[in-house]
């Protein structure tokens, strides 16, 4: 992709990218990010989901229902799937789990799909200062 | 629930996966109202190549544009970009909440079985 030397991103990171560190395993948060019932534990009260790539995830919390492909799954390392609400634009949600001393890094990626969108991958960042920027700006 | 104000959060990421468009962008958020001419003077490009960028970002409502005698001046709207910025919030705020509830879930079941 081109997107690697285009000088004009000048971050690499993702629209949205969070984490948390945890007192838990590799394969202990593995299990909590790919079984179904453990899933409900956290992320919706109902998921499905067929564990292997290219298998159905859907994750619901009441009217709220969003479904897509595993595109991912890497045991205790990376999970991921896209996922979209109904007429909604597709997303690719990405785990990765990191081993650290005493527990794991628990990361997550969220980014909208569509070849456009993903050359605009770092643009997330700067959108929200030129947003805030503009707010306090004197208008012309 | 499809909301409208999502389609639009894509039309704006999609007109401003575009590098040189976000140049635009960027531009007029500095300069207030101006012309193609006036853009293209502050930018590596020719007065077409912004005439075109401009047209991509007023499809996306991310510039509004009115005449003035013979000229058409141009204007970024705030608008779109506050929702695509909130739209990134929001997500975040999600996956920041359900990250702390699997920290939750997580750490609870390794005290149970210590």
């Amino acid at each position: 992709m081109k997107l690697r030397d285009e000088k004009a991103t000048d971050e690499k990171a993702p629209w949205v990218e969070r984490d948390t560190m945890v007192e838990a395993s590799p394969e202990e948060v593995w299990e909590a990010l790919t079984d179904e019932d453990r899933l409900e534990e956290w992320m919706a009260p109902d998921v499905e989901l067929d564990p292997v790539e290219g298998g159905e995830i859907s994750v619901r919390d009441g009217e709220d229902e969003r479904s897509g492909t595993v595109e991912t799954f890497e045991e205790n390392e990376r999970f991921a799937f896209t996922w979209s609400r109904p007429g909604e634009g597709e997303s690719f949600v990405e785990f990765t789990i990191e081993a650290l001393p005493g527990g794991s890094r628990v990361t997550v990626v969220e980014t909208p799909i569509g070849p456009t969108a993903i050359a605009a991958g770092g643009w997330g960042s700067r959108l929200l200062r030129l947003s805030h920027a503009m707010r306090f700006a004197p208008v012309a | 629930m499809r909301s409208p104000a999502h389609r639009h959060v894509d039309a704006v990421f999609d007109a401003l996966a575009d590098p040189t468009r976000r140049r635009v962008v960027e531009t007029l958020a500095r300069g207030g109202t101006v012309t193609a001419s006036g853009l293209a003077a502050q930018l590596p490009m020719t007065r077409q190549a912004v005439a075109k960028h401009l047209s991509a970002l007023r499809s996306a409502e991310l510039v509004s544009a009115s005449k003035i005698g013979r000229e058409t001046h141009y204007k970024l709207r705030p608008q779109p970009l506050d929702e695509a910025a909130h739209w990134i919030q929001m997500v975040s705020a999600e996956w920041d909440d359900r990250l702390e509830a699997l920290r939750r879930t997580l750490e609870k079941r390794r005290s149970r079985s210590q």
